[in-house]
């Protein structure tokens, strides 16, 4: 199918949502920085108009438009011909307004959260690159231009999470991420690679049309498994999941921008862009399958010892991301897409909430935040609880409704393993989601709390401007989290991409899950919420088990050892031995050679006569043997 | 096809004019000195700019020939001229001179000479990029090479004797193997000329381009870093003063791969084809190792003249993939490399007049006393690592994707090289200019305004390269694409 060019409107439109936030990046950063109100008016207004702009090209084109594609030139060599331009399609068009909402609402929420900070100019800037790089990754028409603004995606992230770079923590966080996530990008690299020598064209739409019918089985899964490892490094799954946790020492609206629209949501996108090519090898829906579920389980139970409030919400995010890709994995587009919408209202509200407490106190640690009276915030202590809800899937928020959708997918795998595995990470979501909850709802005098610096240095700069500028957006994405749910047949109908639309149902799922998430949630209760609660969970009856789960089942010390022993301790060693003894040495030893040559052939230089004669003798004498023996 | 004007003999003139005018000027006129060097380094830009933009794409092929015989019994002619291989090169040359010459401003000791000295090194790196007569090519290849022993052994630091020996006497012991190359092909193709277009069609017996193509490789090969003859690079590097560096680094070393591209390629294609494998291994070898080396070092120069081995590496993979895609790729990563690592040696420099060290321990938490300085070195660095939309990315990205479709091993090893260069780059950045505000430092003063200009620019054309890589590309592949048909 070729898609239309876009109308002129349509055209000015989509390049506004694109370029505003680069404009507002390179005016800031070059320009302005220097002028924070006028930096600040810069940004914001940039990213209102992109908002609107993106609402309309949800909303205001009919569900029914068809994709339209833009495309110009970028690069051409030889084989490589990128183009730089958009397709606007059903997804990308949600995923555009995704993008650009949360973005702007983290960018007022900023102006409260980052009042006071030296460098908040230089930061709204940062916000700009990194919305300008995400918007361009969702609309980009060929796989190679999503690639390009894929890097730059983690680019900014690196930016981003290290900004508050003079403390060593955060610079290797954001190390970290760029590292790990660039070591998932090889596979994807690899990927389009193979794509590129075997198509020649890696338009979106033609990869999804055509790739499964020009390409044998084989190369399909196994680029659509290379290209999946970009996916592991950039949404967090196992086994490179644990660069996310540490990367919330960024700011914390930088988490909440991170967490839900941009960064980590990249690959979850990804692989629902790519779908029907996914969807053409069963084994690499397989492996997707595989890896969420794994990921799934493994990070809620890392979820579940967490004291941390932001380190909580970071591995229920890996969680969450894995339940999208087993959505997508048990081959339902709709299921991950709708998880994926609905998982970005109500973590960007998580993170946002949690910031509001971490800005006030002036710690990361929930019992130091109840400690505190956390729940005198009214405003962040309601939403929090919507938000929790919808994490958690509770009837009517959100979740429950996108996780319901999976959950059915999951049921009409032959395998009720899956299924089974869905529903415990359903169950342990809840309980973690209320654990947190209920602590802070419900404070104990509690002591040992491990204090953690956040970082944040300012707090004498409360003011009704900035309570609102960060409470507005609160509440309109908890807004969001309540009723996104409802919109589910909506998304459908929207998303469906022409094909019949893959909704399974099942009547018996849903009284079973809700369930399940009441035991998770009274489990929860007994343990932290009930008068007599101890406020301590029941693994911590179990040391060992508690300790591999806080240690994140030890995967962070073994990176740390393979970096250490084998990277720097085995290969950098190495090399550097070879570089200055072998290769070097080598040198300098036809260096020593020649200079010793010199000093043996100096004796023949004595200046003594009776030497030279004696030579001179030899010589002629040798010379008469030679003639004598010759004839 | 011959210039009305000698806008190349302009270009390769205007430093060597500015030579003799300070050879001339009295010794304590630092001042007159300066603006001289700065002068013929603009007028070099300013003409190179104009050859740039005036160079006709559609047309392709050399233009702004200036050929006049030179000695009729051997065959030897004056003969310049541009096509898109080397227009880039001459271009990288222009703005790493004229930034350099502008780096140097504040040098205090023996103005003079430095200035001189400089300025006849680039009239050599001028003539080897645009001579396309084999004679001249040498002559100017030695010319480009000597200047740097004084330069480094007066004005350098850490090590310099050492340093200025090791390059020189590596360096020279590689144009050891380029004469007696030259001289093979110039009696076995019967010509008896020296004139490159003429001895390129003379279509060398195989045999014979085999080893010609031997002696060129290894020979040229030297001078671009090609492991394991890298050594001396790093070594240099260190001792040598901010512009030498920074012209060493940027320009010389890609002076070897255009010798092998240039003269290796063209006249031996055929020598290429055989070779090839064996080139492209240690190229990928140079890769990986660079990297790897580059993760131990804690001397800021050191490092960046390990991550220089590491990317010249690609470059050389890319000449060994005999693709139109691989072959613009590393012509683009010869530009892409020197504008960056320009910019690397010039922020460095003003870290290391400023505090005197460029020891990474030492240092830390940089970006808080000098953040201009920081920023140039993070953007260079992040353009080192292969950031898009930065100029070196897209030279990456089609070396990588030719490199793995003719060797897929060693293509896929090459990538796997760039986790370990972000590593190494990031470790830097990190160590030196991350950190709490480094009290030590904090008299240090920043870039004068007027010494941002020189960096800034150096950035833009990152930038505007990046955003924009047609602009390069499209340039580049007008002159790949000929080249590319002698190896079917």
């Amino acid at each position: 199918m070729n898609p239309a060019a876009p109308s002129d409107f349509v055209l000015w439109l989509t390049l506004a949502v694109m370029w505003l936030p680069f404009i507002s990046f390179l005016v800031i950063f070059f320009i302005t920085r220097t002028r924070l109100a006028l930096s600040l008016a810069v940004s914001v207004s940039c990213a209102s108009i992109s908002l609107l702009a993106a609402w309309y090209l949800l909303l205001g084109l009919p569900a029914t438009h068809p994709p339209v594609e833009f495309k110009l030139l970028w690069m051409a060599g030889a084989e490589a011909r990128i183009s730089y331009g958009f397709l606007l399609d059903p997804l990308s068009r949600l995923m555009l307004c995704i993008v650009a909402s949360i973005s702007f609402l983290v960018q007022v929420y900023s102006l409260g959260y980052m009042a006071g900070d030296e460098g908040m100019a230089k930061y709204y800037s940062f916000l700009s690159l990194f919305a300008w790089s995400m918007i361009s990754l969702v609309v980009a028409p060929g796989l190679l231009q999503l690639y390009v603004f894929w890097e730059l995606v983690g680019l900014s992230s690196y930016l981003l999470i290290g900004f508050w770079h003079h403390k060593f923590s955060a610079s290797e966080a954001g190390k970290k991420a760029f590292v790990m996530t660039r070591l998932g990008d090889l596979g994807f690299f690899l990927g389009i690679i193979v794509l590129l020598l075997h198509l020649g064209d890696l338009s979106i739409l033609k990869l999804n049309a055509q790739a499964a019918a020009q390409l044998s089985a084989g190369l399909v899964t196994a680029s659509a498994v290379l290209i999946f490892m970009g996916v592991v490094g950039k949404s967090a799954q196992f086994p490179l999941l644990t660069w996310l946790p540490d990367a919330m020492e960024g700011p914390t609206p930088v988490s909440a921008l991170l967490h839900s629209a941009t960064m980590v949501a990249a690959g979850v996108y990804l692989v629902s862009r790519l779908f029907p090519f996914y969807a053409a090898s069963p084994d690499a829906l397989a492996v997707v399958l595989a890896i969420g579920t794994i990921t799934m389980l493994l990070s809620s139970t890392m979820a579940m010892v967490a004291r941390d409030i932001k380190q909580v919400w970071a591995f229920s995010t890996v969680s969450q991301l894995g339940f999208m890709l087993m959505g997508l994995g048990a081959g339902s587009y709709f299921a991950g897409v709708f998880h994926l919408t609905t998982h970005a209202s109500f973590k960007a509200l998580l993170f946002l909430c949690s910031g509001v407490f971490i800005h006030h106190f002036g710690s990361n640690d929930m019992y130091e935040i109840a400690k505190n009276g956390g729940r005198r915030l009214k405003v962040p202590m309601i939403t929090i609880t919507i938000a929790g809800a919808a994490l958690a899937g509770v009837f009517p928020a959100a979740g429950f409704f996108s996780k319901e959708s999976i959950m059915g997918a999951l049921a009409e795998l032959p395998n009720p393993g899956w299924l089974a595995a869905g529903l415990a990470g359903a169950a342990m979501t809840a309980y973690y989601t209320f654990r947190l909850l209920f602590i802070v709802w419900f404070p104990r005098k509690i002591e040992t709390p491990q204090h953690q610096e956040n970082g944040h240095g300012d707090h004498a700069a409360h003011s009704s401007f900035g309570y609102w500028a960060m409470g507005v957006p609160l509440i309109i994405l908890a807004g969001f989290a309540l009723v996104l749910g409802f919109f589910g047949d909506w998304l459908l109908n929207f998303i469906h991409w022409g094909r019949p639309p893959e909704f399974f149902h099942h009547v018996w799922l849903a009284p079973v899950s809700l369930l399940l998430v009441g035991c998770g949630i009274g489990l929860a209760w007994l343990e932290f919420g009930r008068r007599k609660a101890a406020q301590a969970g029941f693994l911590s009856r179990l040391p060992r088990v508690e300790a591999l789960f806080a240690n994140r089942w030890y995967m962070d010390a073994f990176y740390r050892r393979m970096v250490d022993y084998v990277v720097y301790g085995f290969f950098s060693r190495l090399f550097t031995l070879n570089d200055r003894r072998v290769v070097d040495g080598g040198v300098d030893g036809v260096c020593r050679a020649t200079v010793g040559g010199g000093w043996l052939l100096s004796f023949l230089q004595s200046g003594l006569l009776q030497y030279n004669l004696f030579t001179m003798v030899l010589i002629i004498a040798l010379v008469g043997l030679y003639f004598l023996v010759m004839h | 096809m011959t210039a009305a004007f000698p806008y190349l003999s302009l270009i390769m003139l205007a430093p060597a004019v500015g030579m003799v005018i300070i050879l001339f000027l009295p010794h304590d006129s630092k001042r007159a000195v300066r603006w001289v060097s700065l002068i013929s380094a603009a007028v070099s830009l300013l003409t190179t700019l104009y050859v740039w933009q005036a160079y006709d794409r559609a047309a392709g092929g050399l233009q702004f020939v200036e050929r006049t015989l030179w000695v009729k019994s051997l065959g030897i002619y004056y003969y310049l001229g541009v096509d898109g291989i080397n227009l880039p090169l001459v271009l990288l040359t222009s703005i790493v001179l004229f930034t350099g010459v502008w780096t140097m401003w504040d040098l205090q000791h023996r103005v003079k000479e430095f200035f001189a000295l400089m300025l006849l090194m680039v009239v050599g790196v001028y003539g080897v990029f645009m001579a396309l007569d084999l004679f001249f090519l040498f002559v100017f290849y030695d010319v480009s090479l000597f200047p740097m022993y004084p330069l480094i052994a007066i004005w350098g630091s850490t090590r310099k004797e050492y340093g200025a020996l090791k390059l020189t006497l590596y360096l020279l012991a590689g144009s050891a193997l380029v004469l007696p190359g030259i001289l093979y092909i110039y009696f076995k193709s019967g010509l008896f000329t020296f004139d490159l277009v003429m001895l390129s069609k003379a279509g060398l017996d195989p045999d014979v381009q085999y080893l010609g193509f031997f002696l060129f490789l290894f020979g040229f090969g030297v001078l671009a870093g090609l492991w394991p003859f890298h050594t001396w690079s790093p070594v240099g590097h260190v001792a040598a003063p901010t512009a030498v560096s920074m012209i060493h680094a940027g320009v010389l070393m890609k002076l070897g791969a255009y010798g092998v591209l240039r003269v290796g390629m063209y006249l031996c294609p055929q020598g290429l084809v055989e070779w090839s494998p064996l080139f492209a291994i240690l190229a990928t070898v140079g890769i990986v190792y660079g990297a790897f080396v580059g993760l131990a070092q804690t001397d800021l120069k050191y490092v960046i003249g390990y991550s220089s081995v590491s990317h010249m590496g690609l470059v050389s993979l890319g000449l060994a993939t005999m693709t139109l895609g691989g072959v613009s790729g590393a012509v683009f990563q010869m530009f892409a490399h020197g504008i960056m690592t320009a910019l690397l040696f010039s922020s460095v420099g003003h870290i290391y007049d400023s505090t005197h060290t460029k020891m990474i321990p030492e240092l830390g938490g940089m970006a808080k006393v000098e953040p201009r300085a920081s920023f140039f070195f993070i953007l260079a660095a992040l353009a080192g690592i292969g950031v898009p939309c930065l100029a070196s990315f897209w030279a990456e990205l089609l070396v990588f994707i030719n490199g793995f479709k003719v060797y897929p091993v060693l293509g896929a090893l090459a990538i796997s090289g760039l986790v370990v260069s972000a590593l190494f780059m990031l470790r830097v950045v990190q160590k030196t200019f991350y950190g709490p505000k480094n009290e030590k430092y904090a008299e240090c003063a920043d870039m004068r305004l007027a010494m941002i200009w020189p960096r800034a620019i150096l950035a833009g054309t990152i930038l505007l390269f990046g955003l924009l890589p047609r602009l390069m590309l499209d340039t580049i592949n007008v002159g790949v694409a000929p080249l590319v048909e002698l190896f079917k």
